[in-house]
């Protein structure tokens, strides 16, 4: 696509029904506060003005930035090829819980530096490991892997309470959860900020991926497989171990993710502790259309949702799971968008008259429509 | 077959049953029908006959509630009427069945013909199965109702697709290209039954291609050409033209004027060493059913094997074995002196194996990315398109420019995506894509479906010229006259099994039709 | 009988009974589902689905303190989500998987808002009294008796539903429209049968059958709505329906199963024996993942789950 025709509104077309979509949930949570007695603009003032405004929002607003990142940036990589990973949870569970046990059981014995890189390792694998019994299943014995995933993440919760109650509880403590790492241990801040350095490694876990599909043969061939497996199977691809590996990179950064909470915030495992980035996650990453360097900007966004939500049972007598719906919200708004933009696509190209006998399949997910912002710039 | 002759049936030139006025239907710029008419009176059998693309389809399609024309007019009877969607054009006692069938494997044939009839809630099955039963007995149908669609073969699946339409009471029975799936005794017992339907006074229109069947079978023939009616003949005419005279007539006006038929390549007798063997090999097909049968054939460097056959004999199979693409059960692939049997895709096409699906948008290409990034689909791992782990978007754009450029495929840019080509486009960078990795073992499933004349003569005379310069092409093709006109040796391939071969030299059409038709069974029968 | 000085009869009552329990509000989730999925649908939005039959229905219960009620506005809250589900993927035609978890997330958001909201996250019963019934005589025989034969009028009801659902699927037009629809939507459509409504209709089933299965377990079963509640079983029920096969029978025996499986943890508490409860609770998750495992090749998946269909396109 030349430099015109990609500024010329059709690639920026995506974004403005994502943007529309949130426009809408807004709209429509609103009315539904309304309705429910609620003073709505005196709630949005105060999700905004807490997530965005507000100092120490800001800087919580960054900090929540960290997970939503590196789990986002994962979850790109199994939708993308189109694997669909819901068991994100899960993933960031095993994984936050095994960082924290290596965090904790190495913090003041070795260099911390040493301490975070151990303890992201086994966040990592412990993310990677949770993702191993849903990829076998999907390669092995074609079952679906949303099934897979999704139970997975229930089995996560039960494995790590048993595990933050039993072997690896803080012996010190009567709260089932794992050993501290002492709050000097912890992962440093940005200079100048209150924010620990896990947004650097989400801002670069969201550059490596967008490298990853842009510029490496892996990525290309996990796009081939996302779009038409049977092209790649023609191809001669390894769809299987493909699609496979997406499966554990995926898993992986949700467990890296578990782990920058554990070293940057928590300090510990807490038996049941289960910040459910998973479903936020995937209506981020729909809403930046399976965009890779869009995901930085809707992670601020949802970040700063989260934030301003977790202030508005107080001050706007609104509960938090206001939030939540309006994720649900965003994302039927974003199905119906979806489905104006596949209109205006039809409509505007019978308008230009195009080349005749060529076909254009529809694009159930709207991942088509962002090929004009990844691939050719 | 049948007399040949239309029968004695009187021309009914009383009111036509349906008729359809200046039907036009637009796809996007194609003009699929132009200002279209068709009668059909009581009690005949219509042939609608055309070439692929002429819009015999569409009209069809029309009629059945499908599509809706853009403009004309269709009257049933007598009165005009609007036919919405198929369940209307049921209700009016018009009938249509599909090329492809439209029957539920999974169930039953009871409850296929139940299907959509309007009657209480609870079905009344054993009623269905009474009525039914008469209908089976009049269509030589010898299987249970209770049976699953899945397990007839394809005659009785026809079969059971009239009795679904009959059932409700139709009246005039479309059928849009019925012999193509079927065997010459299939074919035959088809036509007992459209004879005998239209003495019980139901109307019939058959679309087909091919001729000596419409004639066959038929009181009347439309002709249609790129999308505009271009004659009709009554059963009057046929009559008195004789049936070699209306052949002659129907052929002049399906393509007279047509370009001169493509040049015809000079004999070639292929010398060269064997490059590619299968010894043997049989494989399933994607439900499971044997496709490949013990089959052996040779490819030797130099020559172009034709495949011909119906589709459906396992062309697609044997085409995905020698791409590495479809495992085989038994049986070996020897390529080039070596073992490559179910080495895969990756390792057959690194070793010189390259294959062009007739699936184009299924899987040739990836919608959504751009021409560039198909063209160095096949080859993106290797160098110049990636060092390492790295691609080299510039070299995968030069490399689509060059091809391009060298199969003249008429694109905005090399970035433009792929969708947005035409099929004929497509199949240029296909055929381009896989000539870039110079492959010694071509196969080509299908290479010309679709294409416009040119297009397709240039793709014929790239694969000739690739098998003059010393590749070994394997052509497979549903148009014989495509495989007659490039091929050194023709294989006919029937069910899953190569069943004669046969060298340019001593080619003999009957015989290969034959073949193509029914297998060895034909043979023996011809030779006794 | 008594094992080890552990009470075999009780413990086998409490199993049967308990299991029975629970298996009921994922024998009614899946044999809605069963239309659903038979049709075509992929839903992924029932679990949004039975959390809002868990708090409309406890919410209606709460303040009419009538069973009934409750039950018909976790129905209502059920089919409304399956409306919309359809809607958006039957007439509009996104992509499933998206708009079922688009729901499933909204599901889970309204109900945990709206309990914040009207009960201050307050743990509090609905004061209803589900009517049992004692079949005598029955009732009697040891440890089967208590637990088949002395329920809630309810818990007939519930399993009586598998007869019926059966014959609706495979006896009635509704039901064969529903199986050619899943299966060739377009031979359907060419035969005269109208897909778009017919998906329609089997999604308003499953909505209203999800609907009933969450408000059966906070109605009926617990009397209490927490957040969150249904952990999981819608989509263990849609995993029921397609291992069982796409039959209502053995959907109801994998359904006993999968309660079973969810009762071994309560009933070895009863008799006093300690077993970690997060042990026990992976059970019925992983269970259903061998089940997956060892019964997935032997079921072929309706041939048009999860694609839309438009006339005129193949």
């Amino acid at each position: 696509m030349n430099e015109r025709a990609r500024l010329s509104g059709i690639s920026l077309l995506p974004i403005a029904s994502s943007v529309m979509a949130i426009v809408m949930a807004f709209v429509i949570g609103g009315i539904f506060l309304e309705a429910n007695g609620k003073d709505a603009l005196h709630a949005y003032r105060i999700l905004f003005e807490r997530g965005l405004i507000n100092g120490d929002g800001l800087t919580e607003t960054f900090k929540k930035m960290a997970p939503m990142l590196i789990v986002s940036a994962g979850l790109l990589i199994a939708l993308r090829a189109s694997v669909w990973n819901i068991g994100i949870d899960g993933q960031f569970m095993v994984g936050a819980l095994l960082a924290g046990v290596a965090g904790a059981h190495l913090s003041g014995s070795v260099p911390n530096p040493l301490m975070w890189s151990i303890a992201a390792i086994a966040g990592i694998a412990g993310g990677l490991l949770w993702a191993v019994v849903p990829a076998l299943l999907m390669v092995k014995f074609k079952l679906n892997e949303i099934i897979t995933t999704l139970l997975m993440n229930y089995v996560a919760v039960y494995v790590t309470a048993w595990l933050a109650k039993g072997p690896f509880k803080d012996p010190d403590r009567v709260a089932p959860q794992t050993p501290k790492i002492p709050l000097e241990d912890r992962l440093p801040f940005i200079p100048g900020t209150e924010v620990h350095i896990g947004l650097i490694v989400g801002l670069i876990s969201v550059v490596v991926v967008a490298i990853l599909f842009r510029s490496t043969v892996y990525g290309f061939c996990l796009d081939v497989v996302g779009r038409n497996r049977r092209a790649a199977i023609h191809a001669g691809f390894p769809v299987g171990r493909l699609a496979g590996s997406a499966l554990l990179l995926s898993g992986a950064f949700a467990g890296l993710a578990g782990a920058n909470d554990v070293l940057g915030i928590q300090g510990l495992f807490k038996a049941n502790w289960n910040p459910g980035y998973g479903f936020t996650a995937f209506a981020l990453v729909y809403l930046a259309r399976l965009n890779s360097l869009l995901i930085i900007p809707f992670a601020f966004f949802f970040s700063f949702l989260l934030v301003g939500g977790d202030s508005m049972p107080r001050r706007a007598d609104v509960p938090t799971y206001f939030v939540e719906m309006l994720e649900g919200l965003m994302l039927i708004c974003f199905a119906v968008a979806v489905y104006l933009e596949r209109r205006w696509h039809v409509i505007s190209e019978r308008l230009r008259g195009r080349p005749d006998d060529r076909v254009e399949p529809e694009t159930s997910s709207g991942v088509e429509s962002l090929e004009g912002l990844e691939a050719s710039s | 077959m049948t007399d040949g002759m239309p029968t004695t049936q009187p021309a009914p030139e009383a009111r036509p049953i349906v008729a359809m006025r200046d039907i036009d239907k637009r796809f996007g710029p194609v003009q699929a029908n132009d200002r279209v008419d068709l009668t059909l009176y009581p009690g005949e059998i219509h042939a609608v006959l055309g070439e692929n693309g002429a819009g015999k389809t569409t009209l069809m399609n029309i009629l059945s509630g499908m599509y809706q024309p853009d403009s004309g007019s269709i009257a049933l009877d007598g009165t005009p009427v609007t036919i919405g969607s198929p369940s209307e054009a049921l209700a009016l006692g018009i009938g249509t069945v599909y090329q492809h069938f439209t029957l539920v494997p999974n169930l039953s044939v009871i409850e296929n013909v139940m299907l959509g009839t309007k009657t209480g809630f609870v079905l009344n099955l054993s009623r269905g199965e009474q009525q039914l039963n008469e209908l089976l007995a009049g269509f030589e149908l010898n299987t249970d109702p209770t049976t699953e669609v899945r397990h007839l073969s394809i005659g009785q699946r026809q079969r059971v697709e009239i009795i679904k339409v009959l059932f409700r009471g139709t009246r005039v029975l479309l059928l849009d290209e019925p012999t193509s799936v079927l065997t010459p005794s299939e074919v035959d017992g088809l036509f007992r039954i459209l004879h005998r339907l239209r003495e019980e006074g139901v109307s019939v229109v058959i679309i087909t291609h091919k001729l000596e069947e419409a004639l066959d079978v038929s009181d009347r023939v439309t002709i249609l050409r790129g999308g505009k009616n271009v004659g009709e003949l009554g059963p009057a005419e046929i009559v008195a033209a004789g049936r070699a005279g209306a052949r002659q007539q129907i052929v002049e006006t399906m393509f007279g004027g047509m370009p001169a038929a493509v040049e015809t390549f000079q004999q070639h007798v292929a010398t060269g060493e064997t490059l590619l063997e299968l010894q043997r090999v049989s494989a399933m097909g994607d439900r499971g059913e044997m496709a490949i049968r013990d089959l052996s054939l040779q490819l030797r460097a130099g020559e172009i094997y034709g495949i011909a056959g119906v589709d459906g004999n396992g062309q697609k199979e044997l085409g995905e074995i020698i791409a590495g693409q479809r495992k085989t059960t038994s049986g070996q692939l020897i390529f080039d002196g070596q073992d490559f049997t179910n080495k895969g895709v990756a390792t057959l096409s690194r070793a010189g194996v390259g294959y062009i699906t007739d699936d184009r948008m299924g899987e040739g290409v990836v919608p959504g990315m751009s021409v560039a990034q198909n063209a160095a689909l096949k080859t993106i791992n290797r160098a110049p398109f990636s060092k390492g782990f790295f691609l080299n978007r510039k070299a995968i754009e030069e490399n689509a420019n060059a091809l391009i450029e060298q199969f003249s495929v008429k694109t905005p840019s090399a970035d433009t995506r792929i969708t947005l080509l035409s099929g004929g486009n497509i199949q240029k960078l296909m055929l381009a894509r896989e000539l870039a990795m110079n492959p010694r073992v071509i196969v080509c499933n299908k290479p010309t479906y679709g294409l416009d004349l040119k297009t397709a003569q240039f793709v014929v005379k790239t694969l000739r010229e690739e098998a003059d310069s010393g590749k070994a092409v394997l052509l497979i093709s549903s148009e014989l006259d495509e495989i007659l006109e490039i091929s050194d040796r023709i294989g006919v391939i029937y069910n899953g099994e190569i069943v004669e071969t046969f060298d340019r030299t001593q080619i003999d059409v009957e015989t290969i039709g034959r073949l193509m038709l029914s297998g060895r069974a034909a043979a023996q029968e011809s030779a006794a | 009988m008594t094992i080890n000085g552990i009470d075999v009869t009780d413990f086998l009552t409490a199993m049967l009974a308990t299991g029975l329990l629970r298996a009921v509000p994922l024998v009614l989730a899946s044999l809605g589902d069963v239309f659903a999925q038979k049709a075509g649908l992929l839903n992924l939005g029932i679990e949004g689905m039975m959390l809002s039959g868990c708090f409309f229905g406890f919410y209606a219960a709460y303040h009419t303190e009538s069973v009934t009620y409750g039950l018909l506005a976790g129905m209502a809250a059920g089919l409304a989500l399956a409306l919309l589900f359809a809607f958006l993927t039957v007439q509009l035609r996104v992509d499933q998987v998206l708009v079922g978890l688009a729901i499933t997330i909204f599901g889970a958001g309204l109900t945990g808002y709206l309990f914040r909201d009207l009960f201050g996250g307050q743990n509090v019963s609905a004061a209803v009294r589900p009517m049992t019934i004692r079949i005598p005589l029955l009732a009697d025989i040891p440890i089967a008796g208590k637990a088949l034969f002395d329920r809630q009028a309810l818990f007939y009801l519930c399993w009586l539903l598998v007869p019926v659902f059966a014959f609706v699927l495979n006896r009635t037009r509704f039901g064969l429209n529903v199986r050619a629809v899943g299966e060739n939507p377009f031979a359907a459509d060419a035969a005269g049968v109208n897909v778009i409504q017919v998906r329609y209709l089997a999604m308003a089933l499953a909505g209203i059958m999800a609907g009933f299965a969450g408000a059966f377990l906070a109605v009926a079963d617990l009397k209490i709505f927490t957040i969150g509640m249904t952990v999981g079983q819608g989509f263990i029920a849609l995993a029921i329906t397609m291992i069982g096969g796409w039959s209502p029978w053995k959907i109801a025996f994998g359904a006993i199963l999968f309660g079973m499986l969810n009762a071994l943890g309560d009933s070895l508490q009863i008799i006093g024996v300690g077993v970690r409860t997060e042990f026990i609770g992976m059970f019925p998750y992983i269970g259903i993942m061998i089940a997956m495992i060892v019964l997935a090749r032997r079921t072929s998946v309706p041939a048009a789950l999860g694609i839309p269909y438009a006339r005129g396109q193949r």
